[in-house]
């Protein structure tokens, strides 16, 4: 259990990232790597409450990071979001 | 852990609980990272450290001490997924990571700031003047 805090303290400094961001880069890089921390989480914690119904959804967030990825690398070079 | 589990299920524990405690670390160090560094191009590496040693290294040990563990019920399961889970983390940050930078750079969003030579700026202007001189 002495990962809790220190998942806490690094979830809290990704979040100042995310409302500092001076580019909308920064802000979806930092949401990124929070995300793929909390798949980490995810994936611990359903060890620690034998729960099997976390994993899942571990696998669909990683999807839909990487769907934010392509939707903003689209809209940075064209301009437009995809029609 | 009883006393009934065989020595490789105390060794599959023992190094699941180094990876999640590295994975831990790494977590932290990128965390801090993407704090202090001081723009873009720099902050992909922090992102990169946050994401394979942050997420792929404690999923991988979380899936061992699931597979050493007996309290799970369906620990291979547990196994079977938590891998896929890895491996999928593998496949898409790196991707992801790298169609942000290029459309980062293209778009002039981010300077490039301790730049000792750029490539990529040089082969899009040389394309931009060729394109000029046919037309």
């Amino acid at each position: 259990m002495i990962i809790l805090p220190i998942y806490a303290i690094s979830f809290a400094l990704y979040i100042v990232r995310v409302l500092k961001g001076p580019t909308i880069s920064d802000t979806v890089l930092a949401i990124d790597a929070l995300s793929f921390e909390t798949i980490a989480f995810m994936a611990i914690f359903a060890i620690f409450f034998k729960s099997l119904l976390l994993i899942p959804v571990a696998i669909l967030l990683s999807v839909w990071t990487y769907a934010l990825d392509v939707f903003v690398a689209k809209y940075l070079e064209k301009k437009e979001m995809g029609d | 852990m009883t006393s009934l589990s065989s020595p490789i299920d105390i060794a599959l524990v023992i190094i699941g609980e180094v990876l999640v405690s590295i994975g831990v670390f790494c977590g932290l160090v990128a965390a801090i990272g993407m704090l202090r560094f001081p723009n873009f191009f720099v902050r992909l590496h922090a992102a990169t450290v946050g994401s394979i040693g942050g997420a792929f290294v404690p999923i991988i040990g979380a899936a061992l001490i699931a597979l050493g563990s007996d309290f799970l019920d369906y620990k291979w399961l547990f196994f079977g997924s938590l891998i896929v889970t890895a491996v999928m983390v593998m496949l898409v940050s790196p991707a992801g990571s790298h169609a942000l930078a290029r459309a980062t750079h293209r778009a002039k969003v981010a300077p490039v700031e301790p730049k000792a030579v750029d490539h990529l700026e040089e082969d899009e202007d040389n394309k931009k003047k060729e394109e000029t001189a046919n037309v």
